[in-house]
């Protein structure tokens, strides 16, 4: 029964990554219709990211988090520019095959400059566990679980409170309207991107001190997120967050019960299922970006 | 008179055709037949796609399913039943097709990106079934065909063989585009594409046209799974189910242009050889790098050219053999 507890409330924890993850890709999809293939390799290039500043100057993730950051939401701002900008007026197809094609060259990237090798670093707090009840509760999993509530809680003030966040969520709802009422639609997709992109970048430092990095790490995380973004709603971030948290939970649930090769296949076809009979998410309704 | 030097001219194409058709009886060097073994594989793979993909618009990413399910059906009927590959081929096929055809009798109610992720996860399903199914298709291990040779076996010592099996197959799946796109359901599924609730308003059934077009679709796809583990005598998870293969069925359509029977054509012919090419060049001294120039191509086709570079080398085609008819006529 302790052990049952226990692999609860890791998976949970871990859901904090996925929320990272989908949060991003939920946000980049409801407010500009495009589904970002690559947005895995970000992660897969934010985890190599923080593992050389570890390597080479000793930064610990949770700093070179400070770093990434920043540096990921010019990432996010620059691949906008040059490759989704271009693919917003074509046909959808465009745009699936750019992303896919972005993904392709950044795993290759990887494998050409870092070879195939899983690298991981060693912090000391790595194994530093709380023990409450008789739990035993994970240091870095604890502070992905708290850092992915945040920031959730944080990007909802921001849509809701800040200009820029308003003229995000004008542009959701209707991009033509926002457009006449001088909103700088344009603008709000560049930085809806790089927004997308910097929290993957976050989730990247964060994932580091307990996983390894390889260069198609990113796939499995992109997948999942495509879960939870459908399960959740599409660009419903509070719909992403409970989605990724409740998949963190099936995943160790049925790791621990059934085969672990078989977890995937249980929430794709959850994730059939959803597709199926609630088109709009588990939390979702019809609107676009909350 | 002028017309028929016309006509020869326009039929230069299929001149070329069967002149290159009886070429590969000449070729032994084994990496080239390999090489149009692929390609043609390919033709007919995104040919196969484009069905459902090109013509109705639906953008699957899951088409690696049928394949394997093609692969695996045929398989494992020789394997344990004996049953000849050649049966087992359309055994697997209408499995695939019923499959495919459930797939989409489901999912059709999405739109759009919807469609997209829940074809990607099918693929993704299929994949870790095959994987963790270990009875029936002893997981990553593979299965192994059995080495005997003949026709009723489906197995050939030599590679034209092969290449000849999977050039009828192309040839196939391009007269069925060829000819599907003059019929009705061509122009239902067109029609969808392009304004659904138009196509509905008058009359025109178009979840019906997407649902027998998605069955032959991957029908199509699944006889390529067989020719393949024929060809290969080896399958395993990753070699017949990975989701390269279900991006790649799209990108050989794209690059060739998009709802064209021929367009999968002008793709893989300009995709296979040079990726196969470039692996040849960097493959061993630095991996990666060929998949880096591919993407790059690929990148730089789509946003440049969103309509693949089929049409373009046709316009191009016309623009010679029309000057040319002119100079004829004023010749002549």
């Amino acid at each position: 029964m302790d052990i049952l507890v226990q692999v609860v409330i890791s998976g949970i924890l871990f859901g904090g990554i996925y929320a990272l993850v989908s949060i991003g890709l939920t946000l980049i999809m409801g407010v500009m219709d495009i589904v970002n293939f690559a947005h895995g390799e970000y992660l897969m290039v934010a985890l190599y990211t923080t593992y050389f500043l570890n390597q080479l100057w000793n930064v610990d993730p949770y700093v070179a988090a400070i770093a990434v950051i920043p540096l990921f939401f010019l990432f996010g701002l620059l691949s906008e520019r040059v490759l989704i900008r271009p693919t917003l007026d074509k046909p959808a197809f465009v745009h699936v095959f750019v992303t896919l094609g972005l993904s392709i060259i950044l795993q290759n990237l990887a494998l050409l400059m870092f070879s195939g090798n899983f690298r991981s670093i060693s912090v000391p707090y790595a194994q530093y566990s709380y023990e409450i009840f008789d739990i035993l509760i994970n240091y870095p999993r604890l502070v992905i679980f708290i850092v992915g509530i945040l920031v959730a809680i944080g990007l909802h003030f921001f849509l809701h409170y800040t200009w820029v966040g308003k003229a995000i969520r004008a542009t959701a709802q209707n991009k033509n309207a926002a457009l006449l009422m001088g909103i700088n639609v344009q603008k709000v997709y560049a930085i809806t991107f790089a927004i997308g992109v910097s929290l993957v970048g976050l989730g990247g430092s964060l994932l580091m001190p307990i996983y390894s990095v390889y260069p198609t790490v990113g796939f499995q995380f992109v997948l999942v997120a495509f879960v939870a973004v459908v399960m959740g709603g599409l660009g419903s971030i509070k719909g992403a967050v409970i989605a990724s948290f409740l998949i963190g939970l099936v995943e160790t649930l049925s790791g621990f019960f059934i085969d672990p090769s078989v977890k995937q296949a249980l929430y794709f076809t959850v994730f059939i299922m959803v597709l199926l009979f609630r088109p709009y998410g588990l939390f979702g309704k019809k609107t676009k970006v909350a | 008179m002028k017309l028929d030097k016309g006509k020869i001219i326009n039929s230069w194409p299929f001149v070329i055709a069967i002149l290159g058709i009886l070429a590969i009886s000449k070729i032994e060097n084994q990496y080239y037949l390999g090489m149009i073994f692929n390609t043609l594989l390919w033709v007919a793979i995104a040919g196969s796609w484009q069905i459902v993909g090109g013509y109705a618009g639906e953008f699957s990413l899951g088409h690696a399913a049928f394949f394997g399910i093609g692969a695996y059906t045929s398989t494992l009927l020789y394997i344990h039943f004996s049953v000849s590959p050649w049966i087992g081929m359309f055994i697997g096929a209408a499995f695939a097709g019923i499959i495919g055809f459930l797939l989409s009798w489901t999912c059709f109610r999405l739109r759009g990106h919807f469609f997209t992720l829940a074809t990607l996860a099918f693929g993704q399903v299929v994949l870790i079934i095959a994987t963790s199914w270990r009875s029936l298709t002893s997981g990553s291990e593979g299965l192994l065909l059995p080495i005997k040779m003949g026709f009723w076996q489906m197995s050939f010592e030599s590679k034209h063989a092969y290449v000849y099996l999977v050039l009828i197959y192309a040839i196939s799946v391009i007269l069925f585009t060829y000819v599907m796109e003059r019929r009705r359901l061509g122009y239902y599924l067109i029609a969808y594409r392009e304004n659904d609730e138009a196509a509905r308003s008058l009359g025109v059934n178009t979840f019906r046209a997407r649902l027998t077009a998605s069955t032959i679709s991957a029908f199509f796809t699944a006889i390529g799974g067989t020719i393949y583990a024929q060809y290969t005598f080896f399958i395993e998870p990753e070699s017949v189910l990975p989701v390269t293969l279900s991006i790649q069925a799209p990108l050989v359509s794209i690059v060739g242009g998009l709802g064209t029977p021929f367009g999968p054509l002008f793709g893989a012919v300009l995709i296979l050889p040079l990726s196969q090419f470039l692996r040849g060049i960097f493959g061993s001294s630095f991996n990666g790098l060929h998949l880096i120039i591919y993407g790059l191509i690929l990148i730089v086709v789509l946003l440049l050219m969103p309509s693949g570079l089929g049409p373009v080398i046709l316009k191009g085609w016309r623009k010679i053999t029309g000057a040319q008819v002119k100079k004829i006529n004023a010749s002549g």
